[in-house]
């Protein structure tokens, strides 16, 4: 495993950076300090980190975008502001950004970047996150979207709500191993609403270490949608960090199945009173992946409301894993919290590890948290093969109803037609 | 169509429900079964339809000349076998017309009949939910979920309305049904009647036998059918109550 560190921090001596030489210096050292986290580590003792472990994946060469298609698959279906990368670089061919309506802007993070450097990194590398510090040191590129405020009675006051929903697409292709190291913002200011619907897909042996920082305003809205669809052979690593402002509203979903080993890191930090943060996913997974859903969800103002499901269904011999932690601080009286993580264990080697964590400071809360780990309803499928649907059938039925009740939170229904859709594709590749 | 012999059946736990049944059932009839709670009709009808559970140690059941036991729940379903379930089980997030459409279809597969696309399938609903006057919103909702016990009955009936099967056993569907819902119970079994059909209803209640008529009833006691007769078998079981079958066996 040191031989692994050791690789990273040679591959970077190779390499050539061109910008920011000494926060990246600041980064690689700090992850030589790290190394890969090990299982001691509390944060990561479900989260079977091996393939990490086994290979280098080095970062993918700089400048170049491999040409790629955009396969129909991954297309939302309805008009949109296309931002396309490949292998962790802008993909202007394959974009199609439109018309951005006056004051947004969505543009590469690699254009932005040099005038953001001081405040990107380092609040990350104060964290024992080596993957956080591994992307400071790497990462080229990503999507910046930002818009300006909403100032009352400003000529021409833009409208709150973007005119179309915002696609983001993360393609991967590649022959040998490679990591590629993103870094994305968003930053929606006070009294802007936007719906953004990403996706992550591709082939061949890759990892994906995307960092994404969200920042919505006071009176903002978000919705974000993700799709993580890597290939078979992929690594996927997604981190997340959540800001709402006094009335802001996030409201986030997650359908996970694709990549062998994958986890996703959600932050939120409730910085104003009133706000409202929605975060539900579902984990679908067969053969032998592994997958992580981690959150932590920060109330440390008061008079805020979490809703957060997610649902998991854990097939043959993969490993799931679901860690929540919601934090309601002193100062944040009259939270209202609510977890569940509801999982559904098809095989006599699937394994679901769950962990709901509640942690109050506040005595005047309404909080709960729960879990359940179970297998399909026997007398439901009785009733259906009574109806003349085949044990098969009445399988895929009962699971596509169970994953499918978590995709009915999607408030889009673009995004959550798009959800359905591949949601389908896995039930029906799981037949064969 | 059905002919069982000495069936026994017991429980997972080793505990004997079936002690020995013997029925046999023609194309064209209806029977009754009535009995006390406990009895074993439920499980009679749970073996038939090869619900899981239930171990049968002896005995065997032909249908249409094959041996129903060797079938699967679904292969039963699909050679025209139908049970009304006494308690009908509740699928949250399957829509109720989504189930019933791949349900249909599997049987007219097996048929050899074309399937029906949404369109097509949405007619024949409404011209069987028209028939048997059930509300339209029944299709659009979850699996019998949040149904009250009389639409959850109204919904087997309608289920095997649209499945058309050879065989209807129909498990207590007139228990805890206003007059109206009765009707309906009565007269979905009524009009599947014809000379290849047959149907099995058990129930506590002379009532739904005014409307539907049996051939010949049966009571079925501690895991045996005990008595067989005309329609005036459960005209006497109403006034006597079923205490007056172990004075017989008494005599
Ligand atoms: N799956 C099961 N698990 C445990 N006990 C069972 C099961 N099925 C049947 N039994 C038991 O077997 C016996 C017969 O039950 P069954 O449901 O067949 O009776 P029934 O004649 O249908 O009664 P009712 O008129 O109350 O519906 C009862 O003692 C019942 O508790
Ligand atoms: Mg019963």
């Amino acid at each position: 495993m040191s031989d692994i560190r050791t690789g990273y921090i040679e591959a970077f001596q190779k390499q050539r950076a061109k910008s920011r030489e000494a926060a990246r210096r600041a980064a690689i050292a700090r992850f030589g300090e790290l190394g890969l986290p090990t299982r001691r580590a509390e944060n990561w003792r479900f989260t079977n980190l091996r393939p990490l472990e086994q290979r280098l994946f080095p970062p993918a060469p700089a400048g170049t975008v491999p040409a790629a298609t955009l396969p129909p698959l991954y297309r939302l279906g309805v008009p949109s502001h296309r931002f396309v990368l490949v292998n962790g670089r802008f993909a202007p061919a394959l974009s199609d950004m439109g018309d951005l309506p006056l004051g947004v802007s969505l543009r590469p993070l690699a254009e932005s970047a040099p005038a953001l450097a001081p405040a990107l990194d380092a609040p990350f590398l104060r964290e024992s996150n080596p993957f956080l510090a591994l992307n400071a040191a790497f990462f080229e590129d990503g999507f910046d979207l930002s818009m300006t405020d909403v100032v009352a009675g400003e000529q021409p006051s833009p409208p709150p709500e973007l005119d179309r929903p915002i696609e983001i697409l993360h393609l991967a292709a590649a022959a040998n191993p490679v990591s590629l190291h993103t870094r994305n913002r968003l930053c929606i200011p006070p009294g802007r609403r936007c719906t953004i619907v990403e996706t992550f897909a591709g082939s061949g042996p890759y990892w994906t270490n995307a960092v994404l920082e969200i920042a919505i305003g006071d009176g903002a809205a978000l919705r974000h949608i993700v799709l993580q669809d890597e290939g078979k052979e992929a690594v996927h690593l997604g981190h997340r960090r959540i800001r709402l402002g006094a009335g802001a509203r996030y409201d986030g979903f997650t359908l996970a199945l694709g990549s062998q080993l994958s986890r996703q890191d959600t932050i939120v930090t409730i910085e104003g009173e009133r706000a409202e943060c929605l975060l539900n996913g579902a984990y679908l997974l067969r053969g032998s992946q592994e997958a992580t859903i981690a959150t932590l969800i920060d109330h440390a103002a008061p008079g805020s409301a979490t809703r957060e499901v997610f649902k998991g269904v854990v097939a043959d011999r993969a490993h799931g894993v679901f860690q929540g932690k919601i934090v309601v601080r002193q100062a944040a009286q009259k939270t209202d919290a609510h977890q569940l993580n509801k999982n559904l264990l098809l095989g006599r080697q699937a394994v679901v590890d769950t962990k709901p964590e509640l942690e109050i400071y506040a005595d005047d809360v309404k909080c709960s948290h729960g879990a359940a780990i179970g297998d399909l309803d026997e007398n439901a499928l009785f009733y259906l093969r009574a109806r003349g649907l085949t044990a098969a059938e009445a399988r895929r039925m009962l699971i596509d109803a169970f994953a499918g009740e978590a995709i009915d939170l999607v408030a889009d229904g673009a995004a959550r037609s798009y959800l359905r859709r591949h949601l389908e594709r896995w039930l029906a590749a799981r037949e064969e | 169509m059905l002919e069982i012999t000495n069936l026994h059946a017991r429980l997972a736990d080793g505990r004997e429900i079936l002690k020995g049944v013997d029925l046999t059932v023609k194309a064209g009839e209806v029977h009754a079964i009535m009995g006390p709670n406990g009895s074993g009709k439920s499980t009679l009808a749970g073996v038939l339809a090869g619900r899981p559970g239930y171990e049968v140690t002896a005995g065997s059941v032909a249908y249409e000349g094959r041996d129903l036991l060797a079938l699967a729940p679904d292969e039963r379903a699909r050679e025209g076998l139908f049970l009304a379930f006494q308690y009908p089980v509740e699928i949250p997030g399957v829509n109720n017309m989504y189930f019933l459409r791949a349900a249909l279809n599997a049987v007219r597969r097996q048929r050899g009949e074309a399937e029906l696309d949404a369109g097509q399938f949405l007619k024949a609903a409404r011209a069987k939910l028209k028939l048997l006057d059930i509300g339209e919103d029944l299709l659009q909702r979850p699996v019998n979920v949040g149904f009250s016990g009389g639409e959850k009955k109204r919904n087997e009936i309608f289920q095997m309305a649209m499945l058309e099967p050879k065989l209807a056993i129909l498990d207590e569907t007139d228990s805890g049904l206003d007059i109206d819902a009765l009707r309906v119970v009565a007269n979905g079994v009524n009009k599947l009647r014809s000379p290849e059909r047959a149907a099995i209803l058990i129930t506590h209640y002379q009532r739904l036998l005014d409307y539907v008529v049996p051939d010949v009833v049966h009571v079925l006691s501690h895991g045996r059918i005990v008595r067989s007769g005309d329609k005036s078998l459960a005209t006497e079981l109403e006034c006597r109550g079923y205490a007056f079958l172990d004075d017989a066996a008494a005599e």
